[in-house]
């Protein structure tokens, strides 16, 4: 598909030439660092889009005028039932940003607690490395 | 000439009734949900609860303002409610509005089963849940909330002229919140990307998936600047750094950076409603969308030239070029104007019907485009000196937003009720809650001009009787709260119809055009149990007519 690399790459164009332009008629410093931090936002997405669908082929069932819906059929790909993680996870960040406030003290007890709820949220479906010590 | 076809009775067998879960285990499934929908609805309910809270601000600003003199609240109070007002209606209340029809429906119309990240998904609204509430938890500190307007404008900002916890709740609230917005922005563009269904090109998807792409892209380009500099302002307010200080040019450096965002995030909240009206359109319309490829232009062109017209909001400040971004700004009402173009074109000779949906964007009609024009005067310099910082300016950027947040959510509200929760809204109710709401609106905010125009300046607590202003306050208190009664209907309506018979078909309005109306109402957990093929970027009006042959792209 081309659409979607040559949205975010013709966006990035955009935001370089209005950059440019902004220049040329005499803007300030802070817009045309926005404008130029903008395009080159657009191009890495663009870029990077590009590039993976270079690797992994351009022709996907979603872009085919003529697709199927049988052409996606089998495994729809795993889905989280239902996950506990992402509430702590939240939760604990905002105790950093209250916190921040507060006292430096709480800062420092929902740091380990975001770092704990991160490794959950993260290690949710992991599962344990194979056992090098098989018994065969 | 115009095919009409009979209105065919779609019936899909129904799946056998769940049985009704305890509310503790409701209550826990909501909670750990990574079900786009569920999140969806938990968005959409806790921005309408943040809308109840800025609109109850809202009045306490008009009861206050209905005579000369202090009525009942003191400066210091007045400041802090129209502040968190600005605040909710914007952040809290729309931008989280558009992420919640977003998830609903979004993955309903590519054929998605979910969206890319659902674990992210729930992240995103834990973070938007807990950020909100901190960002006017101000209210419950003995200095009160934030009292320094929803822009923040340095050096107002700062911890000498705005002491207190609260600004530093609403600084870092509002990061969180954001942080939770970018996440969303992310999601979408991912799942938009890469789970569309077979056949669903990217120019086959419907307008409202579009408009979110596109409404993501300004997500990710806007709110990453307004972090930055809500963490800054934070920096400078708790360890006295000088970023904004105005002794280096911080004042004007803060303009820049929050119009930076600014401007993107009202695109952010027209973008997507703009969507919901064009999907509403050609249902009641009963022809396709006219225009369909020049509709995606307008908005990759809005979305494009929105970062390059920020500096319209700092006119008066005599510091930036006024001709170019005058220039920039007239440029982005062409976009606009094709849309409106677009939308006419589709119900010109069509058969338009007007169920409460369709009602309700008659509304943003009428109201976005006086919106709209008020806004080509206010891109002019000459005349922006003139009525900048007045109710000219409040009135204007009300018929905006009001006109495509409000009327638009009503419209979604409406349309996809039945997909929602598979029971129709009563639409004579409907037609009660949209008139006084159409004239309550007016009410409000159309004598709002001349009372700018008068001279009377926005974010003041007090006039003089002298002033020649209070009449005009009056009328618009008065229709302030015929407007907030207009809830009402709506309130008792949602009440009413929650036992009332499912509905029976996949597409209960009969027109339906996009995937959402090809699957049972509500849908199942993965969202299809069979697909229809897509053809067209109708794909459920070709499956429901397939004798009307619609033209493909």
């Amino acid at each position: 598909m081309k659409a979607n690399w040559q949205l975010f790459s013709g966006l990035a164009i955009f935001y370089f030439a209005m950059a440019l332009v902004y220049y040329y008629v005499g803007g300030e410093a802070v817009g045309i660092t926005g404008m130029i931090l903008a395009g080159c936002l657009s191009g890495m997405v663009g870029f990077y889009i590009w590039f993976t669908q270079k690797r992994i082929g351009f022709d996907i069932p979603s872009d085919d005028l003529n697709g199927e819906i049988a052409d996606d059929a089998g495994e729809l790909g795993f889905y989280s039932p239902h996950s506990w993680w992402p509430l702590p996870v939240a939760f604990c960040a905002t105790g950093i940003g209250v916190g921040l406030i507060v006292g430096w003290w709480l800062v420092v007890i929902f740091l380990g607690a975001l770092i704990f709820s991160i490794i959950g949220f993260v290690t949710e479906y992991e599962k344990p490395l194979p056992s090098t010590s098989a018994h065969h | 000439m115009t095919t009409i076809a009979e209105r065919p009775a779609i019936a899909t067998p129904r799946q056998g009734v769940e049985k009704r879960d305890s509310w503790g285990r409701q209550f826990v499934k909501t909670i750990t949900s990574t079900d786009h929908k569920r999140i969806g609805y938990l968005y959409l309910a806790t921005s309408f609860a943040w809308f109840l809270v800025g609109g109850i601000l809202a009045l306490f600003l008009r009861a206050e303002l209905s005579r000369p003199g202090m009525q009942f609240l003191s400066n210091e109070q007045y400041n802090q409610i129209f502040t968190m007002h600005g605040t909710i209606m914007l952040l809290l209340f729309s931008t989280s509005l558009f992420i919640g029809f977003a998830n609903v429906i979004m993955p309903l119309q590519i054929g998605a089963a979910d969206v890319a990240f659902p674990r992210m998904n729930m992240l995103s609204y834990w973070l938007y849940f807990f950020g909100s509430i901190m960002t006017v938890a101000g209210f419950l500190t003995p200095g009160g909330s934030a009292s320094f307007g929803w822009t923040a404008y340095a050096p107002l900002s700062n911890s000498t002229y705005s002491p207190g916890i609260g600004g530093d709740l609403w600084i870092v609230g509002l990061t969180i919140s954001g942080l939770g917005t970018i996440l969303g922005g992310v999601n979408f563009i991912t799942t938009i990307f890469t789970m569309r269904a077979p056949g669903m090109t990217m120019f086959r998807m419907s307008i409202f998936s579009w408009n979110t792409l596109l409404t993501s892209i300004l997500v990710l380009l806007a709110f990453p600047p307004l972090a930055a500099a809500l963490l800054a302002l934070e920096s400078d307010r708790l360890f006295g750094s000088h970023i904004f200080d105005p002794a280096n040019g911080g004042a004007m450096l803060w303009q820049h950076l929050f119009w930076f965002f600014g401007h993107p995030e009202v695109y952010i909240l027209a973008l997507p409603f703009f969507g919901i009206v064009t999907e509403i359109l050609p249902v009641f319309s009963r022809k396709p969308i006219f225009g369909y490829k020049g509709l995606i232009a307008a908005t990759i062109a809005i979305a494009a030239l929105s970062v390059a017209v920020w500096a319209h909001h700092m006119f008066a400040t005599g510091q930036v070029l006024l001709p170019f971004f005058s220039f920039m700004t007239f440029l982005i009402g062409v976009p606009t104007g094709v849309k409106f173009f677009n939308w006419i074109g589709t119900m010109w000779r069509g058969h338009v019907s007007f169920e409460s949906p369709m009602l309700f964007v008659m509304g943003f009609l009428v109201t976005f485009l006086f919106g709209g024009i008020t806004g080509i005067i206010l891109a002019s310099p000459p005349l922006d000196f003139a009525v900048s910082a007045t109710y000219f300016v409040v009135a204007h950027f009300h018929y905006v937003l009001f006109g495509t947040v409000v009327f638009a959510m009503f419209a979604g509200f409406y349309f996809w009720w039945p997909k929602f929760t598979g029971r129709m809204l009563n639409e004579r109710l409907a037609k009660v809650h949209f008139w006084t709401l159409f004239f309550g609106f007016h009410m409000t905010f159309l004598i709002q001009h001349w009372l700018g125009i008068k001279g009377f300046p926005r974010r003041y607590a007090d006039y003089l009787a002298s002033d020649g202003f209070t009449e005009m306050n009056m009328f618009s208190t008065v229709g302030s709260a015929l407007l907030a009664l207009s809830m009402i209907p709506f309130f008792i309506n949602v009440w009413i119809t929650r036992k009332s018979p499912l509905v029976e078909s996949d597409d209960p309005w009969g027109y339906g055009s996009s995937l959402e109306w090809a699957t049972s109402c509500p849908p199942p957990r993965h969202n299809f149990l069979s697909m229809p093929r897509i053809r067209s970027e109708r794909p459920a009006f070709d499956l429901h007519h397939p004798h009307i042959k619609t033209e493909g792209h």
